[in-house]
């Protein structure tokens, strides 16, 4: 499969790069491209204009900026990897940035492709020979969902492993687009919908610049947990981000956990918070954590694997990075 | 839409005419007959197109050849010189870890930064480098091995 | 054991420098000038009539040089399998009916890939969809669809060559629906075994379909010269001079105008046997536009429309004395072979063919089916019904072990055959280490102290560990075309030789290990050598690299080649020593000398010119050939299982331990200990790296690879979602050969690289068993299945 024809451009700042893309309609950012070559060739992606963010410096900074790390989106998983205070501050971030894919990805994937990444299908990430044995489904502009065919809507998984980490870690992002700049909780980028799954695919005509963490009081705790087949290559089948603050009573002050594999976003069980507030962590919350956290994801088969078994296997990794987290 | 590119490849400097749509992995096969570097899967699953870019492995054929601009490409053309065999292409012969040899060029090209960055890697640490190459012949032992056998404790 | 020089040594691949280097050129390397490329529209749908096909407005667009349908060539047929009983049922474009996504309906050369891929989106295609049909049990059905309902005449290609061509019908006994193959061996009394025995048990298995997975991606290169009449390709493939059978059949040319060209083979695994469609269509492309024409296929090609295993449902009922003894088994094996025949017939045949070599069974019975679906087509693989068939035996007997509460080795070591057995179709045992096998297996993996030991010891615990042993057994080669290889053997003025061979290596070593007959049998050094092969035009015929002949059949073509060249030196040679008889000379290092006075010597570059100087100008070439199956000249039946098979056969025990995770289901191959039993291993290294293949490949499919399909589509056609093993995935290994001497073998080899892919899928079932005391009756043993059988989801 060869790439498709298109123009690219290389604008040498964000404003140009804003500019281009404000101003035509059939245009994409590609970063990496390590997602979007592949999306290209399979003719998932039939932008007319790509625009890379590779001449613009300013997006390949990491930097301490008073209490908060600010990442450039153009950082590659290898650069997040090799960064000192990364490497003390966010190990959950190193660690998740270390599972991406294999290690020849790893130097020129980039966080904010990771952020963007779009959602995933058995269905969908298939060539277009390929697709076209079937009806076209609500993700490429059709009218019904191969998986789910009861449900109106598109429930392609999210699988992407660094956002996890990163709204654990209360991370916010900044969005420039040519009117208006906007800094959001990384949360609040993904919109739930498997067809448009994030504020950037969904249309908005901006581009993601950086990713602003706050660093971490001594007491916070966290760890990433990715379960996937191979333990190379693949994408996580499901991938567990704990984050816990601990008071000086080692009970858990704010803790948050986000799940990726389980739903069109990053799913954070919402019970949980509340379940763990000011508790000592032992075994017997750790199972009922995690048994509860399960009871808040939907996932669907849009892998080769059953939901029940995704379900079951989440249910494992989430009390074992809790367990990790508690020191347990 | 073509674009002029400059690199370092191989240790030559060179201004090339590439279309956009065109992967590095293209531009090495098709334009340049640096045949070396293969197709095995053509998205970023097999390392069979595996190539150094400033020094460290990556896939060449998720790579569009405009972003090589700029860089230092190192292709398994380059790694024996002035017509010797690296000793690491000697190490894989000689532990048999060469079979059908269509792995073997993304292999070498790993086998060659990871020795740089940790010239005695552990066991666990060789089977990670090369844990995006995808071998089918050999089962991986005897490359392992190989690996093992040059590193300097 | 004699003493050798060159083999049975671990010297380093003649082939290394040039593939460590990237200068090995492969077919998808080679690029001629002004080649087109071609690319293949195929069919979305599983089953459906073609109604029409307009190509005018991909005619139209610009760089696009011809375009093919199969009304352009309605009458071309070929097949792996070709005999009247079972007539040739592929064409390489379709005609009337689509019967498998992925099926060739018209294909396109033009100046670039990209402009023919966009060709193949202007074509239009109406179809009608037919109703499909995707399990073998539900195309046996009354009622099914039928997949072929064309009438297909009954000559078969290798009328020539022996297949013998019966008039009248082959109108089978057999009324089920969709049969492609059948085959039906017995011998002695079942009903009366069953009878006799103490204990009789029945279990089903299910095996799934698996991709080969050979690194380089099928490609072929077609160029025709018009002035010359001659066809030149470059081809990844096992055979050159099968598939210039092949093409010389279908194209209708003379078998001495098709070129097959030497290229290195990345990796094959029995899936680059067959003609296919591209090599057709790429060939015919070339011919009409007279321009060179390459067509590699996508991966997603090779996944959906080359060749995948055979999914099968085996049935085995064993009658069994309470002291181990089997009396009477009764084998029904099923297989889908897809859409077209591809090898339905014989892998049903060869389930037979590789497994009864093992036990000693007198009473027995054996029925294979193979059926027509709307998969993908089916193939050669590795090993070729052996996984399928030895997976099922000794799951089953290790079953019947634990019913009876003995241990599965000694039901093994009681049953298995021995040196000097005659089979019951009447090949001879003339080397048979499975009973070494098994003891050396038993006592690598540790099996006193840790079969059942885990369970016991580790109670509920997280991780649970296990053993298990099965056993495998191949041919050295078989009756096939061509039927035997030779060998020529050049001599040069500088005492070094050029090997002109056939054979192709293909990852396996060959031109390493046939070096090192040469050399050894010579007595000269590897660096004396060049290997010249690969080329029909340059090189004798030769049987290909399946079947696992290469070594034996091949190997003693070139020993032979290697005798003559040196008959001829010592002839040189003995008239300036001043010796009467050649006998009293011997050579080494290139060096001729006197056996009693070894001191008196003179150089093979001597010799040679000795010999062109006073032997009328002989430059000394030394030629060998060999036969397949020397005591034989027929075909085996495909059908009755008669016939002589093979002059050697192959057999390994392999053993597993592996660990549970009882929480994920993941289940971890720890160790995989082969002993095979593979004759005199010409190189040790090279046979340890076929042994780690297979291994890793029959973990792979053990575990984890399965080719996931829905209604015929494949739904993992890439390296991301089929799950193939990683270098994370390598488990320890022990691998002992146990070297019989194989006396019809070169230097005593015999097979290697394909059994032992097969003696590691019921050595990780059983060693599961063990661990967590649940049989899995189906492969690959996944995660999920295991926490199903655990009751945990
Ligand atoms: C074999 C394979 C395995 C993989 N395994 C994993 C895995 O295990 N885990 C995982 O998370 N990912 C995996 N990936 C996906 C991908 O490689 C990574 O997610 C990577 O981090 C994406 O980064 P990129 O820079 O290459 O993104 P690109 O491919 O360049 O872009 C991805 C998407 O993000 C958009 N985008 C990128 N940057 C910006 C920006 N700054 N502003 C606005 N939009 C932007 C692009 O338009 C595109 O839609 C895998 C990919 C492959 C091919
Ligand atoms: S979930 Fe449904 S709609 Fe979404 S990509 Fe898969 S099949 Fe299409
Ligand atoms: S060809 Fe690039 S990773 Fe497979
Ligand atoms: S040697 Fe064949 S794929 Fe590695």
């Amino acid at each position: 499969m060869r790439l498709p024809e298109f123009e690219y451009f290389e604008p040498e700042s964000l404003e140009e790069a804003i500019n281009q893309l404000a101003k035509n309609n059939s245009c994409t950012i590609i970063a990496g491209g390590t997602d979007l070559v592949v999306a290209l060739k399979q003719r998932l992606q039939n932008s007319r204009y790509l625009i890379s963010l590779d001449k613009i410096p300013s997006l390949k900074k990491i930097t301490k900026k008073d209490d908060a790390v600010i990442i450039g989106a153009m950082s590659t998983l290898d650069d997040i990897i090799n960064y000192t205070l990364i490497k003390e501050k966010f190990p959950a971030l190193r660690k998740a940035a270390w599972d991406v894919g294999s290690p020849l990805l790893r130097s020129i994937a980039t966080i904010g492709g990771n952020i963007c990444l779009n959602t995933r299908c058995r269905f969908y990430n298939q060539s277009l020979f390929w697709r076209s044995s079937r009806e076209e489904c609500f993700k490429v502009g059709g009218n019904i969902c191969h998986v789910a065919k009861k449900k109106n809507s598109c429930v392609s998984t999210f699988s992407a492993d660094i956002p996890p980490v990163l709204i654990s870690y209360g991370a916010r992002v900044k969005l420039v687009g040519a009117n208006e700049e906007r800094v959001i909780p990384l949360e609040n980028f993904y919109s739930g919908d498997g067809r448009f799954p994030n504020v950037i695919l969904s249309g908005s005509k901006e581009i993601l610049t950086e990713i602003e963490i706050p660093i971490p009081q001594n007491n916070l705790k966290s760890c990433y947990h990715k379960y996937r087949m191979r333990e190379s290559i693949d994408f996580p089948l499901i991938g567990v981000s704990v984050a816990i603050q601990f008071n000086e009573e080692k009970r858990c002050g704010d803790a948050r956990i986000i799940i990726t594999g389980a739903g069109t976003g990053p799913v954070e069980p919402a019970q949980v918070r509340g379940m763990l507030l000011n508790k000592k962590l032992n075994a017997n919350l750790i199972s009922d954590a995690a048994e509860a956290a399960v009871t808040e994801i939907y996932p669907f088969k849009t892998t080769l694997i059953s939901p029940r078994y995704k379900r079951e296997v989440a249910k494992i990794i989430i009390s074992e990075a809790i367990r990790e987290v508690g020191g347990i | 839409m073509k674009k002029t590119i400059r690199l370092v490849l191989n240790g030559e400097e060179k201004n090339l005419l590439v279309n956009v749509n065109q992967t590095l992995l293209d531009v090495l096969r098709d334009d340049l007959g640096l045949t070396g570097t293969k197709k095995g899967c053509n998205q970023g699953e097999c390392g069979a197109c595996t190539v150094l870019i400033n020094g460290k492995p990556v896939s060449s054929c998720s790579l569009l050849a405009v972003k090589a601009d700029g860089k230092s490409i190192d292709t398994i053309e380059s790694v024996a010189k002035e017509g010797h065999l690296h000793p690491i292409q000697i190490a894989f012969n000689e532990k048999g870890a060469i079979q059908c040899g269509f792995c073997t060029p993304g292999m070498i090209l790993v086998t060659k930064n990871l020795l740089e960055q940790n010239p005695n890697p552990q066991i666990d640490e060789i089977k990670e480098a090369i844990s995006g190459n995808i071998c089918r012949c050999t089962g991986y032992l005897q490359i392992i091995n190989a690996i093992k056998s040059l590193a300097k404790s | 054991m004699t003493n050798y020089n060159i083999v049975g040594k671990g010297i380093p691949r003649v082939d290394g420098p040039a593939k460590s280097t990237g200068k090995a050129i492969y077919t998808v390397d080679v690029k001629l000038p002004d080649m087109l490329y071609g690319k293949i529209l195929r069919s979305p749908y599983p089953h459906a009539r073609i109604l029409n096909i307009d190509t005018s407005e991909a005619k139209k667009l610009p760089g696009v040089k011809e375009i093919i349908t199969g009304q352009d060539l309605s009458d071309v047929r070929y097949a792996f399998v070709d005999t009247p009983r079972y007539p040739a049922d592929e064409r390489p474009l379709a005609v009337d009916k689509v019967r498998y996504i992925g099926d060739e309906v018209a294909a396109v050369a033009a100046e670039s890939e990209s402009i023919a891929e966009k060709a193949l989106s202007l074509i239009k295609v109406e179809y009608e969809i037919l109703p499909g049909v995707f399990t073998a049990e539900e195309a046996m059905k009354h009622n099914a669809p039928v997949i072929h309902d064309e009438q297909l005449e009954g000559t078969s290609a290798w009328e020539q060559w022996g297949v013998a061509q019966r008039k009248g019908s082959y109108e089978s006994e057999i009324k089920v629906n969709n049969l492609s193959g059948h085959t039906s061996v017995s011998f002695g009394d079942v009903v009366k075994g069953f009878h006799e025995s103490d204990y009789v048990r029945e279990d089903s298995f299910e095996l799934k379909a698996t991709a080969h997975c050979q690194m380089e991606p099928h490609a072929a290169v077609a160029s025709y010269d018009p002035i010359e009449q001659k066809l030149n390709v470059w081809l990844s493939t096992m055979g050159i001079f099968l598939k210039r059978f092949f093409l010389s059949k279908v194209l209708e040319m003379p078998a001495s105008k098709i070129r097959v060209h030497h290229t290195f083979v990345g990796g094959a695994f029995g899936g680059k046997i067959d003609l296919f469609s591209y090599e057709y269509c790429a060939a015919y492309l070339s011919i009409k536009t007279g321009k060179p024409v390459k067509i590699e296929l996508e991966r997603e090609e090779v996944f959906m429309t080359t060749r995948q295993r055979h999914p099968m449902i085996i049935k085995i009922k064993t009658g069994i004395r309470k002291d181990g003894t089997i009396l009477a088994q009764e084998v029904k094996a099923i297989a889908d072979n897809g859409g077209y025949r591809g090898s339905g017939p014989v892998v049903i045949f060869l389930c037979h063919g590789f497994s009864f070599p093992i036990y000693n069974i007198e009473n027995y019975s054996y029925e294979g089916f193979s059926i027509y679906t709307n998969n993908g087509i089916r193939g050669p693989q590795r090993g070729h019904g052996a996984p399928q068939i030895r997976f099922s035996i000794d799951s089953h007997l290790d079953l019947i072990a634990r019913d009876l509460g003995i241990d599965p080795i000694d039901i093994m070591r009681k049953n298995v055959r021995h040196e000097g057995d005659v089979l019951p179709n009447g090949d001879k045992l003339n080397s048979c280490g499975l009973t070494e096998c098994i003891e050396g297996a038993a006592k690598a993996i540790d099996w006193e102290n840790k079969r059942m030991q885990f369970r016991a010891k580790e109670g509920n615990r997280r991780y649970r560990r296990g053993v298990g042993i099965s056993l495998c057994s191949m041919f050295s080669g078989a009756m096939y075309y061509p039927f035997a290889s030779a060998a020529i053997v050049k001599m040069h003025d500088d005492g070094s030789a050029t090997l002109f061979t056939g054979a192709q290596d293909i990852g396996q070593g060959s031109f390493t290990t046939l070096s090192q007959v040469l050399a050894e049998e010579l007595g000269i050094g590897m660096e004396d050598i060049q290997v010249v092969a690969g080329d029909t035009d340059l090189c004798p015929i030769d049987l290909g690299s399946f079947l696992s002949g290469t070594a034996l059949v091949t190997g003693n073509a070139v020993k032979l080649a290697a005798a003559d060249a040196k008959r001829q030196v010592l002839e040189g040679a003995a008239e300036i020593l001043g010796v009467d008889d050649i006998d009293k000379l011997d050579t080494l290092e290139k060096k001729i000398f006197l056996k009693d006075n070894p001191e008196k010597s003179i150089s093979f570059q001597q010799a040679i010119q000795a010999s062109v100087l006073n032997r009328d100008g002989n430059p000394i070439i030394g030629k060998g050939f060999y036969k397949g199956y020397p005591q034989t000249d027929r075909y085996p039946s495909l059908a009755k299982g008669k016939g002589l098979f093979t002059s050697a056969y192959g057999f390994a025990a392999q053993a597993a331990e592996v660990e549970v995770d009882t929480l994920t289901g993941k289940v971890t191959l720890v160790k995989a200990v082969t002993f095979h039993d593979c004759g005199f291993p010409l190189n040790k290294t090279i046979v340890e790296g076929q042994v780690h293949g297979c291994v890793s490949m029959g973990a792979g499919q053990a575990l984890s690879e399965e080719v996931f399909l829905e209604n015929g589509q494949c739904f993992n056609p890439s390296f991301l979602s089929y799950q193939l093993p990683i270098s994370l995935d390598t488990p320890e290994s022990v691998d002992e050969l146990v070297a019989t001497i194989e006396p019809s073998g070169p230097f005593g080899a015999k097979e290697v690289g394909e059994g032992s892919v097969a003696g590691i899928l019921g050595a990780i079932g059983n060693a599961v068993h063990d661990a967590i005391g649940v049989r899995f009756y189906s492969l690959p043993i996944t995660p999920e299945k295991v926490l199903r059988a655990l009751g945990k989801i």
